[in-house]
């Protein structure tokens, strides 16, 4: 039986093709659908076009504007302590030299734990007046008293109480992907401008960061997408509380879902929320590579 | 001589403040674990067992619910490993061998996807599996968690395929093997070390994953992570128990990723950066 190429590589795309128009593409076609919709969960055969009424509920209401500005709180906060904290681990191991190796293995480590445990653990460590951070902040003498931070009860403070799982367990990441990066630059480029009188500072500016732009915008990028679309950590941590206080837009969504049976609402604001991921890391990725890449 | 005396403390403290930040909250967990049940929560807290005691580890026994958790989790993570497995390696084959444009549309999509929030795919999902009578079961389940490792599956096996020298196929196909005898024959023997850690990366994918459980199960297949999640609302909070729950519910995933070290970081960019 002769078959050409081209039959051929669609018989063998074909399987994971229509399963993914099945479970991926349908599903989103399905949610742009029902944003238009008053669909109840508990009875999704009636349902009555509403038009734009979602969507306006969505841009309207303080309560799902209050989840996308924590949102982007959320995201920015974790974003930017991952990046510097890694940055700054990746420098640490690139000057270490082959001598990080051990340390590299063991910085891994975070890598490798479930995200949940890794919320459940920190939940555990923050318990307010039991939990060993605050002891040991009174122990530093940081704190006066084991009760005086209340890390996930206090509204003001609990979206960067429940980063901090999240920065401790990808910061690795970042440093790992940095590294990569960092050692893949040419020691000839380093050595020239040091030739040149160029110091650390000097060095770092203009030759380390623009060498390192391609990593930087794929890890900021991934990063970005992950933290922005986090549930898990933050769920297992206070399910979004209290008061509403951590409660990011994914958990919002799941709210208005299975607690509200509001699956018209949910949609308009899943769909919004994916247009926004889509637009913002298609910037940054233009932005942050395009720049780069066009230059050289 | 001096300066450089003083950079390299500098540096040897830089590294144990950062090992001890990144060690010491599993090890306290670790720690807690084994300690008697009452003493998981003591005023003020230690950080080293007092008495050694596997009570917390034996308590498990005392919730049925949460062990079968365990058994499901792995059920569906065995499931959802064999369909992203036999879906992936063909389309990735034919990705990497014939480079049409629907081959480049393919990956390109398959990066997209990583874009979409969880959520928006779970909630037109459950509308889907309920009409396939599919919610609660270990298939429904499965299947949602492929959505997310049929692309990470397509995306890795393509870079190790393209790795895979095309003399090999063309010489199956000279020696009267036909396409499909090629790919059976010749390269899925050869790519068996690149499928199995792709494999391994699906199942831990599906381990870890947290929303389309909870979306999608109730009583029937509820998986460790929601069982552990919800232990403490069933029986008020018993930390003790808990911190066992999570030192054995990550000891799957803590021993999957020794045996692969240097492929972590390439798997979780889906080969975005190649080290």
């Amino acid at each position: 039986m002769r078959m050409s190429d081209r039959a051929f590589v669609l018989v063998l795309m074909l399987p994971a093709g229509v399963f993914l128009s099945f479970f991926v593409a349908y599903p989103l076609f399905m949610l742009l659908r029902d944003s238009f919709y008053e669909v109840s969960l508990f009875a999704s055969e009636e349902r009555v076009f509403v038009g734009l009424d979602n969507f306006i509920y969505a841009l309207t209401s303080s309560r799902v504007m209050g989840a996308a500005g924590r949102t982007l709180n959320y995201t920015l906060m974790a974003l930017s302590a991952e990046f510097v904290l890694g940055f700054g681990v990746a420098l640490l191991f690139n000057a270490m030299g082959r001598r990080s190796e051990i340390l590299r293995t063991i910085f891994m480590f975070p890598l490798m734990i479930p995200p949940i445990v890794a919320g459940l653990l920190w939940r555990f460590m923050l318990i307010d007046n039991i939990g060993i951070v605050n002891h040991i902040l009174e122990h530093l003498g940081i704190i006066a008293n084991s009760s005086d931070i209340s890390w996930l009860g206090d509204r003001d403070i609990v979206l960067f109480s429940v980063a901090l799982p999240n920065i401790w367990l990808t910061t690795s990441f970042v440093a790992l992907v940095l590294y990569t990066g960092l050692q893949n630059i040419p020691a000839e480029l380093i050595e020239a401008a040091k030739i040149d009188g160029a110091s650390a500072l000097q060095r770092f500016r203009n030759v380390t960061v623009p060498m390192l732009r391609p990593v930087i915008a794929v890890v900021l990028i991934i990063r970005g997408i992950d933290a922005a679309r986090a549930f898990d950590m933050i769920w297992i941590q206070t399910e979004g509380g209290p008061r509403f206080a951590s409660e990011i837009l994914s958990i919002h969504i799941y709210r208005s879902m299975i607690r509200y049976g509001n699956v018209g609402e949910a949609s308009a604001i899943a769909t919004l929320f994916m247009i926004a991921m889509v637009v913002i890391s298609s910037i940054a990725f233009f932005t942050i590579w395009g720049r780069g890449t066009s230059k050289t | 001589m001096t300066a450089s005396y003083l950079q390299r403390a500098t540096l040897l403290l830089l590294v144990a403040i950062v090992l001890l930040i990144y060690v010491f909250p599993y090890a306290f967990l670790v720690s807690t674990s084994l300690k008697p049940p009452q003493d998981a929560l003591e005023i003020p807290p230690t950080l080293l067992p007092q008495t050694i005691s596997i009570e917390n580890y034996t308590n498990i026994g005392q919730f049925p619910a949460v062990q079968r958790s365990f058994g499901n989790s792995i059920i569906i993570a065995l499931l959802s490993m064999a369909i992203s497995i036999i879906l992936a390696v063909p389309a990735a084959y034919g990705i990497a061998r014939y480079s049409t444009w629907l081959g480049k549309a393919f990956l390109m999509l398959a990066l997209v996807t990583r874009l979409i929030p969880t959520v928006s795919i779970g909630i037109p999902l459950f509308a889907i599996m309920r009409s396939l009578g599919l919610i609660d079961t270990h298939f429904g389940v499965a299947l949602a968690h492929s959505t997310i490792s049929v692309p990470l599956a397509i995306w890795l096996l393509a870079s190790f395929m393209e790795s895979i020298p095309r003399e090999l196929d063309e010489a199956a196909r000279v020696d009267g093997c036909s396409r499909f005898g090629a790919l059976f024959r010749v390269i899925i023997p050869v790519a068996a070390g690149g499928i199995s850690v792709t494999a391994i990366f699906v199942f831990l994918a599906s381990w870890n994953e947290f929303l389309f459980s909870l979306l999608l199960s109730s009583v029937g297949v509820k998986t460790a992570p929601i069982a552990i999640a919800e232990f403490k609302s069933q029986y008020g909070i018993q930390w003790g128990t808990m911190t066992s729950l999570a030192v054995l519910y990550s000891l799957p995933v803590i021993a999957f990723s020794l045996l692969m070290q240097k492929r972590i970081v390439a798997g979780m960019t889906m080969g975005a950066v190649k080290g």
